[in-house]
């Protein structure tokens, strides 16, 4: 059996950083997540087959020539990109400074999956895909203009386009 | 609500209480990647860099530079130090991150 607990050597290889999460606390003081946080999960009304999915990253993953996220603001940055869901994979790029690339950058799927959403989509596992995804970079230091308003504002954007599954995954 | 001591409130107490030792190294956790020691360098190779782009003398756009000064505002400005210092260690050849700008 594989010890999980130790990094492998493959996996060591990569580690740019080694030194990274000695001091994720200190930089992130109070932003991890609390069991008092936790919201509800939202019941499906009707089958995943029947559903209409948006997928929401924080892969910093967003169309060529839009303005880039600002991956360099020492307090993040606050919005967000539509991402057609049925966008070509050679048309998006990565803005995102804080997580390794190279195997997104060999196949973008890894990070943002929008050919395998549409394949579940050709397949009947899902209803729709919504008309875009949402993305947005990770690195937002006040969690409060983060919920106040890119998170209000997707929101809004997901109630607008009537989106029955928000699939959310943090890069 | 989200609650809790957030990191941003923590820089603004810093900031009203003139800590400047937090906020140095909160800089330099930001441009070293989380590694206080990285980032004292990076901002050293940022100045080596611009300096060594200057260092034979070749024909800059002062007035650029001026009307750049004189007509935006502070944080606008402050913003352009932190994507000039970002450009810097980028055009340096030596780049520290795992993604990229």
């Amino acid at each position: 059996m594989t010890d999980m607990s130790k990094p492998s050597a493959a996996s060591s290889e990569k580690q740019l950083r080694p030194g990274l999460w000695a001091t994720v606390n200190e930089r992130y003081p109070g932003s991890m997540i609390h069991k008092d946080d936790v919201v509800p999960l939202a019941q499906l009304k009707k089958p995943i087959s029947e559903c209409r999915v948006a997928f929401l990253s924080t892969s910093g993953v967003q169309p060529k020539g839009t303005l880039p996220f600002d991956t360099v603001h020492p307090v993040g940055d606050y919005s967000f990109r539509r991402v057609p869901s049925d966008a070509d994979v050679d048309d998006l790029e990565i803005h995102q400074l804080k997580y390794p690339t190279f195997g997104a950058d060999r196949d973008l799927n890894v990070i943002f999956p929008i050919e395998r959403l549409r394949e579940l989509r050709d397949e009947g596992v899902i209803g729709e895909l919504n008309a875009n995804h949402y993305t947005f970079i990770g690195y937002n230091m006040d969690p409060v203009e983060l919920e106040l308003t890119l998170a209000e504002q997707v929101a809004e954007a997901l109630a607008h386009d009537e989106v029955d599954v928000a699939l959310a995954a943090p890069a | 609500m989200i609650r809790g001591p957030m990191s941003l409130a923590y820089l603004k107490e810093a900031v009203e209480n003139g800590d400047q030792a937090a906020l140095i190294r909160y800089v330099r956790l930001h441009v070293g990647d989380g590694s206080p020691e990285a980032g004292a360098k990076e901002i050293d190779k940022a100045w080596v860099e611009a300096l060594k782009a200057l260092i034979t003398m070749p024909a800059t756009d002062q007035q650029f530079i001026d009307d750049t000064l004189k007509g935006q505002d502070h944080a606008t400005l402050a913003h352009l130090f932190f994507r000039l210092h970002f450009y810097l260690v980028k055009h340096s050849g030596e780049w520290i991150h795992d993604g990229h700008v």
